[in-house]
């Protein structure tokens, strides 16, 4: 079966890589201003949704809606047509933007905004659709009506012991925090249940996002003088990515300095060449600058590296690694339309906006 | 003045009074004039110190601001104005007191504080958000630091121009009151005296003069 259960994907693949913007026109955009840049895009395939937008409501949030609606339709082509094993891994990828809908919901509910205020802000994907966080929205008035009503999902009993805390402390944190380490841990079972090579890149691919956001939160922490029982909160903790005697050593350090220094020692952090770069990236940066504040887009370049490092490893077509790597592709491609408009919006000089973009080496 | 003069006795005791009265408000202008010089130094550094610290103020809130947008582009606007509708405000406070620098004035000092309302952890999830958004946290918060601190400086210059208006007033009254009303009075003083010596000089001649014409009509 092997190769041949991608002969519907992979041509699917093939066509909208194609059609991904070439990081050289991306740069061009920053130098443009956002007509042209509308104009631009109404000739690649988020035409649709751009056109949608009428001239009135031309701002950045509409584009940035514009963008992920295009981007989620895309990912539930690309779950359509996979081979089963890997529709499951899609589709529990998918659930970190079901996840952020559900997060919304949340926020909106606590904040008190109106249902059609807090609807501009989802963007329906899977389970999620308008009707269904329209109807929680509607019928609830406090936030245990919505962890109520989210009990015919998976989310709602993921939501019920932390909605207790949240009661008693008034912290929405932990209601979000329980959702990611739900989403990522749904990620790494479908990695876990795939065979042969595509097991083997997803849990790279995969693996360096689990890493990712935990060095994220461990470097914060350390940053902002949390206690070690507040990051650990909020850690992702999946065995063979992050283990939990590497990570008691980390969180003895004092600072950000020797924090970096301790993850590039122990060998659980430096596993793997991917991380070893990415942590090597970040103490350079934090060497020159002092500040962190380059952390996110360091990160996320290192996980752009590493899918393109996926397709070069191994052949690009017939396995996983071609369907990881564009959807994450793809995802660097809203995030850098959306750091250009914003740019643009807010009078970021040209140079300005290409130091934001994510771009391979 | 005829009326303040009335009340001056025109004796020998009285112009030593006076004299020493005169010396005395002339050390105290002195003591003031220097007074005022220490104070015009002292609103000087203040004023000196404004613009730096203005241009503090705008780079740390243009910093600030700048990586705020910087973390909207990086996770998108949307995601950050949902998140602020939730997240914990900080409640800061600013406390009062007062402190002694120059001629033992009593300055205000303004001191910012947060309420004890923070919470220990993170205030808003750190996978959602970019490093961006504490950074323009904290350089905010550095802004707000310094306009309490522009606030205390422009308290402080209220403060030193009060006091020396007072001083001025002071110098002022002692220099074109009560130094010219003792002038005035010293003045008197020594006239009457001069004329009272010049009558009993006038006498004692007249005396003189009708003792010799009674010797010799006697002689």
């Amino acid at each position: 079966m092997g190769v041949w259960k991608y002969k519907h994907i992979t041509p699917t693949i093939i066509a909208d890589k194609l059609s991904l913007i070439k990081p050289k026109d991306l740069v061009e955009l920053a130098d443009k201003d956002m007509e042209q840049v509308y104009s631009m895009l109404t000739k690649t395939p988020y035409n649709p949704e751009i056109s949608a937008i009428s001239a009135q409501e031309r701002n950045f949030i509409s584009f940035e809606t514009a963008l992920l609606k295009h981007l989620m339709k895309t990912y539930e082509k690309i779950a359509e047509n996979s081979p089963k094993d890997v529709r499951v891994l899609v589709y529990a990828f998918l659930k970190k933007f079901e996840a952020d809908n559900i997060k919304t919901l949340l926020r909106f509910k606590l904040a008190g905004v109106n249902t059609e205020e807090a609807l501009r802000f989802i963007t329906p994907i899977g389970k999620l659709d308008e009707s269904r966080c329209r109807k929680i929205l509607e019928n609830s008035k406090s936030l245990r009506d919505v962890v109520e009503q989210l009990l015919t999902l998976e989310y709602g009993l993921v939501l019920t012991e932390p909605l207790l805390e949240f009661e008693k402390t008034g912290n929405i944190l932990l209601l979000e925090v329980a959702l990611d380490k739900y989403v990522y841990a749904q990620l790494w079972t479908a990695v876990e249940k795939l065979k042969g090579l595509d097991k083997k890149i997803a849990k790279t691919v995969v693996g360096t996002q689990i890493f990712s956001a935990n060095v994220r939160i461990i470097l914060r922490s350390k940053a902002e003088g949390f206690s070690q029982d507040e990051m650990m909160r909020h850690l992702i903790i999946v065995p063979e990515v992050f283990d939990e005697k590497g990570l008691e050593e980390v969180a003895k350090t004092t600072d950000v300095k020797e924090c970096i220094k301790k993850m590039l020692e122990t060998s659980n952090f430096a596993a793997t060449k991917d991380w070893q770069y990415m942590l090597k990236d970040i103490a350079k940066g934090f060497e020159t600058s002092r500040s962190l504040e380059f952390l996110d887009t360091a990160l996320d370049r290192s996980l752009l590296r590493t899918n393109l490092q996926m397709l070069r490893r191994y052949t690009s077509f017939f396995n996983v690694g071609s369907i990881l790597a564009f959807m994450n592709l793809k995802w660097v491609e809203v995030k850098n339309l959306n750091s250009i408009m914003k740019g643009l919006e807010d009078g970021f000089s040209p140079n300005e906006i290409k130091t934001m973009l994510l771009l391979p080496d | 003045m005829a009326v303040e003069l009335a009340d001056v006795h025109p004796t020998r005791q009285e112009l030593l009074k006076l004299k020493r009265r005169k010396t005395l408000a002339e050390g105290i202008v002195d003591i003031l004039k220097k007074d005022l010089d220490v104070l015009i130094v002292t609103l000087f550094d203040y004023l000196k110190s404004i613009p730096s610290t203005r241009d503090q103020i705008q780079d740390a809130l243009k910093e600030g601001y700048k990586l705020f947008i910087e973390a909207e582009m990086l996770t998108g606007a949307r995601k950050i104005e949902e998140i602020s509708m939730v997240v914990q405000p900080i409640q800061f406070e600013v406390t009062k007191s007062t402190k002694e620098k120059v001629l033992g004035i009593a300055f205000p000092a303004f001191e910012l504080s947060q309420g004890n309302t923070i919470p220990s952890g993170p205030r808003f999830s750190l996978l959602d958000t970019p490093r961006n958004l504490d950074e323009s946290a904290s350089k905010i918060k550095n802004a707000l630091n310094l306009i309490i601190k522009l606030a205390e400086t422009e308290a402080c210059i209220r403060e030193v121009l009060d006091v020396i208006a007072v001083k001025k007033r002071q110098i002022n009254r002692i220099e074109y009151k009560i130094l010219p009303r003792l002038d005035a009075a010293i003045r008197y003083v020594e006239l009457i005296i001069e004329e009272a010596e010049r009558q009993d000089a006038i006498r004692v001649r007249v005396l003189q003069r009708k003792r010799k014409e009674r010797a010799m009509k006697r002689g």
